[in-house]
């Protein structure tokens, strides 16, 4: 075992876990914020405030108000005022205008159509709502002609398309992305700062193992909270673990390495901390966004693309996710895996290579 | 009792300047990097499904079960994928498409009788949103099938009319949830440090040795980054006119104080992560893991706050980002006014004097022994 | 092969247009204690950085315990030790835990570590516990350790570089009886100080300017190629008398030195004709040159 290296991990742990603020950044965090994660966010279209307005003894409409309600994807909105006001000051998200005369009366005449006004500054959501209230309509007249053609659906490894089994993987990568930058980012700068760095660079040490010293207790720790992570998913929100264990590890593994090495880069161009925390934030961000977890990668314009296949956070989302939700290991996992282990390579070499031991 | 003194709180106003004017590094990254991040993002995010990989199995094999294919494809949002040795569900569980249809014998059989011919669709679900999407479109296809294959449409229910974004523009909506999100973690970042700072380096013991109280100290730090913020935002207001043509629907004043009262809660929240922490990497840490993550995630950016539980809708209250993405978007995109807007404006002024305040009270502790 | 600790042969270090040292030579001996002198800026650092393998130098040849900058900086960076004048230890760990990294880094056996510790800490006087957080020491405890760490693996030089700065006239007296034991001990003890009585506890000093070394020998050898002449101090305790001034300079040069004046005799007759006119209320005693002097001579005054 190499004595300097041992010497490091315990150093850098002794540093990180003596202070009891830094213990929770690191193992509650990141579980706390999962959590949160995990059970609030939800891109699907609930909670929708819709007014209907009609005449009072409309039936149609009011069959249509108890399917609304029943459904759970709608909630009552006032049913009187102005539409346009009504969306302006967001006390509704869609108003349902009965034809003149009510939709019943106006489905006995055989004409007459409904007027949706929707709130269209989130076009998914007021494309979904419009779906919606067709739906409904169209379930409220029971008098619709069958189709012509009809589809049998059925949805695999997510039947209930329930958010959090989709969302967690991909947020479990951002969770650890985050802390593993944070970790690194800042290591070498703040030695620069303190002036540890001349104690370290006045040793005999070569390049290469003050590199390892300086990543390996890093990569270690955030390790340590991947299990706690992946345990967290699939006890608290039911996320499977449908692909076997090792593949688990292997992305995750190469995810944290190339992390780290990445953290250390920033570290060795951040002439002083507040340097190294605006590089990290300067990486992060448009690593979350083209991670795949806000937005589909399939959507970005192609010049963009290339950014996508060069983000580690992408890779692990998308192996997460594969290997989490549908389980195969195919060739699709291997390519993805082996790109993810390039980049992770290319940045150590870069980083250690500007881990320049003259002080000059 | 000292009292509050304007000209002492400008000294450390003016002190702070100095710092920042000559450090160009948090100058470019103040304003440059904003307008530059919110461009680029506003060009790549694109929530419109398209092109989604779809593998169809025809084995019905009749002008009917194609021109059923043909609508898949020629709709724009389908593409077809995959080898045709490798099996749909084999594809499927690979991740390399993301739906399959199965077209059985009898298919055009079925239609010449009159009676609904079905057809078969596996969407991959482990992709939620995908999946919500392509059922979403299935109503369509069947409609536009039925057409081809020569049958009458059903008649249109429902006449829509999409308020404030007739075209179901993405882009402004996008847009406008990345100006409040690099807005809302940039200034954190930027107070975050600096009291951190001085106490690393020892400079805050002589700031000690002077009378100056904790509330001038709080605001003779935050006023230079909130010009800093705020030129910021003009910067990314001209690039979101002039090159995504955002309209601007409200009040400019309105929008001005809705700014101000933003960055008052975040770059205060910074300065309270700096005081509380004491040490520049613990700064970082907790300014990141209470800046980054729930800006993005829980302000209603891209994940709607209506669609979460009840409970963390609640939470989000204690989110200054959240309420003024409601406060950019009503103003901007819908041209609301005070009156209507006035909750969102009050939960930001109160989380500001909170923020503030909890600064203050905790600065002032750390100057008595 | 050379029986000298250190040999510099026209070290010359630039940083782009920039000369930080400018064609240095010096020879320091075995178990010797060389003084490194100079004002703020004059490259004192930077050679010791170059000494101890942290930089490379830019032309010039520099042999350090026998081993020359050809077989690379780590070679040098074995055989010497070095306290640098930040402070260089981790504030957030305790002594212990300090020299077990400083002794991993230098892949030091721990059984060896464990003896070579403990005797080095008694060396010091270290007291106190050594699982105390290094920020918790008071100032004087915190040089001692770094200068532990800096001999954990036995070097046969040492490099200090100002390490009595801001410490007590108690300490500082205390850190020098620990560099003649080291010296006693065989090391070569090389060190930069401000202080200039610290300065005449070496054995031979060197005076640095502007990049180049403008003096270097022992330091009564220097004192008295400063100071050829006798040296004098004159105080007029009253109000000194109208035209002292030319009486004085007409003898010699004059320095002012706190309140009191001191005099170099060019001119003993003119020197004693001055006397005589000031008679009692002049105060004049014969003075030996001190290392300040020479420092303010050579070092501060016009080039």
């Amino acid at each position: 075992m190499n004595a300097t290296l041992v010497g490091f991990v315990r150093k850098e742990f002794r540093q990180a876990l003596r202070d009891r603020r830094m213990r929770v950044v690191i193992f509650v965090i990141p579980v706390v914020q999962m959590t949160l994660f995990g059970l609030a966010l939800s891109n699907e279209v609930k909670n929708v405030r819709l007014s209907v307005q009609a005449p009072p003894a409309d039936r149609l409409m009011d069959d249509l108000r108890k399917g609304a309600w029943g459904s759970g994807w709608f909630r009552p909105a006032p049913d009187q005022g102005d539409p346009v006001r009504l969306l302006e000051t967001g006390r509704a998200d869609a108003v349902l205008i009965a034809p003149g005369g009510g939709a019943s009366r106006a489905r006995e005449r055989g004409d007459g159509r409904a007027q949706l006004v929707v709130d269209g500054t989130n076009a998914l959501r007021a494309r979904a709502i419009d779906g919606y209230v067709h739906a409904l309509l169209r379930r409220a007249s029971d008098e619709t002609p069958p189709p012509v053609v009809a589809f049998d659906v059925r949805t695999l490894y997510n039947p209930t398309l329930a958010t959090a089994v989709y969302l967690v993987p991909g947020v479990m990568g951002l969770i650890l992305g985050l802390i593993t930058i944070l970790l690194t980012s800042m290591s070498l700068a703040r030695e620069r700062e303190m002036g540890t760095l001349e104690t370290l660079l006045a040793a005999p040490v070569p390049r290469w193992e003050i590199f390892l010293g300086k990543t390996l207790p890093f990569v270690l720790l955030g390790l340590a909270d991947v299990p706690l992570l992946v345990g967290f998913a699939h006890l608290v929100f039911g996320v499977p673990v449908r692909g076997p264990l090792w593949a688990l590890a292997l992305n995750a593994g190469a995810f944290v390495v190339t992390m780290v090495a990445t953290g250390t880069l920033i570290s060795t161009f951040a002439k002083n901390q507040q340097q190294a925390m605006m590089g990290g934030f300067l990486f992060l961000f448009p690593a979350i966004l083209l991670s795949g977890v806000m937005a589909p990668v399939e959507n970005f314009p192609l010049w963009a693309k290339p950014l996508a296949w060069l983000n580690p956070i992408q890779y692990f989302v998308s192996l997460n996710r594969q290997v989490m939700l549908r389980g195969a290991v195919g060739p699709l996992f291997w390519s993805e895996w082996a790109v993810l282990c390039a980049l992770g390579v290319v940045i150590a070499l870069w980083a250690a290579a500007r881990l320049n031991p003259d002080l000059r | 009792m000292r009292r509050f003194s304007g000209p002492r709180a400008l000294s450390v106003a003016r002190k702070e300047i100095r710092h920042v004017r000559r450090d160009p590094f948090t100058l470019a990254m103040a304003v440059g990097v904003p307008v530059l991040l919110v461009v680029f993002f506003g060009y790549v995010l694109d929530f419109d499904v398209r092109d989604i990989r779809l593998r169809i199995v025809d084995r019905d094999n009749t002008p009917a079960s194609r021109a059923l294919a043909e609508t898949f494809t020629a709709s724009g949002y389908f593409k077809p994928h995959g080898p045709p040795a490798v099996s749909a569900l084999r594809l499927l569980a690979e991740g390399r498409v993301k739906a399959a249809v199965f077209i059985e014998p009898g298919f055009a059989e079925d239609i010449a009788r009159g009676i609904p011919a079905r057809a078969q669709v596996v969407i991959d679900g482990a992709d939620n949103q995908t999946a919500g999407v392509i059922a979403g479109y299935l109503d369509g296809v069947a409609t536009v099938a039925a057409r081809r294959l020569g049958a009458d449409p059903p008649a249109d229910l429902l006449r829509t009319r999409f308020l404030f974004n007739n075209e179901l523009n993405s882009r402004w909506f996008v847009v406008t949830g990345l100006f409040v999100v690099v807005m809302g973690v940039l200034s954190i970042l930027m107070t975050a440090l600096t009291v951190a700072r001085e106490w690393e380096t020892g400079s805050m013991e002589l700031l000690l040795s002077t009378p100056v109280r904790p509330l001038e100290m709080i605001l003779g730090k935050l006023a230079p980054y909130l010009g800093l913020c705020l030129a910021s935002t003009g910067l990314i207001y001209a690039a979101a006119r002039l090159l995504f043509h955002v309209p601007f629907r409200g009040s400019l004043w309105f929008f001005l104080a809705a700014n101000v009262l933003f960055l008052c809660c975040t770059l205060a929240q910074g300065l309270l992560i700096s005081v509380l922490t004491r040490q520049q990497q613990l700064a970082m840490q907790f300014s990141n893991l209470t800046g980054l993550l729930p800006a993005l995630l829980l302000s209603g950016f891209i994940f709607p706050v209506e669609s979460m539980p009840a409970f963390f809708r609640i939470l989000t209250w204690a989110l200054p980002a959240r309420h003024f993405m409601e406060l950019c978007r009503g103003i901007i995109l819908k041209g609301a006014g005070p009156l209507e807007l006035a909750r969102p404006a009050l939960w930001l002024a109160g989380l500001a004097a909170a923020l503030i305040g909890w600064a203050s009270v905790k600065f002032k502790r750390d100057l008595e022994p | 092969m050379t029986e000298a600790a250190i040999v510099v042969e026209d070290l010359t270090v630039r940083f782009g247009d920039f000369t930080a040292v400018d064609r240095v030579s010096l020879r320091v001996e075995r178990g010797e204690i060389f003084g490194f002198l100079g004002a703020n800026g004059a490259g004192k650092t930077t050679t010791i950085r170059v000494l101890t393998g942290l930089l490379s130098p830019t032309e010039g040849r520099v042999v350090v315990a026998g081993l020359s900058f050809e077989r690379g900086a780590n070679a040098i960076k074995a055989r010497v030790g070095y306290m640098s004048q930040k402070f260089t230890l981790y504030t957030d760990l305790t002594v212990a835990e300090n020299l077990e990294f400083a002794a991993a880094l230098r892949k030091i056996p721990p059984e060896i570590h464990r003896r070579r510790s403990r005797d080095l800490l008694d060396f010091v006087g270290f007291h106190s516990r050594p699982d105390t957080l290094v920020r918790d020491l008071p100032g004087g405890l915190k040089q001692e350790v770094s200068l532990v760490a800096s001999l954990l693996h036995d070097p046969e030089i040492v490099f200090l570089d100002e390490p009595t700065a801001g410490v007590s006239p108690a300490a500082r007296a205390r850190f020098w009886v620990l560099i003649r034991g080291l010296a006693a001990r065989g090391k070569t003890v090389f060190v930069t100080t401000h202080y200039m009585d610290e300065a005449g506890e070496c054995g031979r000093i060197a005076l640095m300017r502007a990049g180049a070394i403008i003096a270097l020998g022992a330091p009564d050898e220097l004192k008295a190629r400063a100071f050829p002449e006798p040296l004098y101090e004159l105080h007029f305790p009253e109000a000194p008398p109208v035209g002292w001034r030319d009486a004085a300079l007409s003898a010699g040069t004059i320095q002012p030195h706190g309140l009191r004046w001191h005099v170099t005799v060019r001119d003993p007759r003119r020197w004693e004709d001055a006397r005589g006119l000031w008679g009692a209320t002049a105060r004049i005693r014969r003075i030996e040159p001190s290392l300040e002097d020479v420092f303010l001579r050579w070092v501060e005054g016009p080039a």
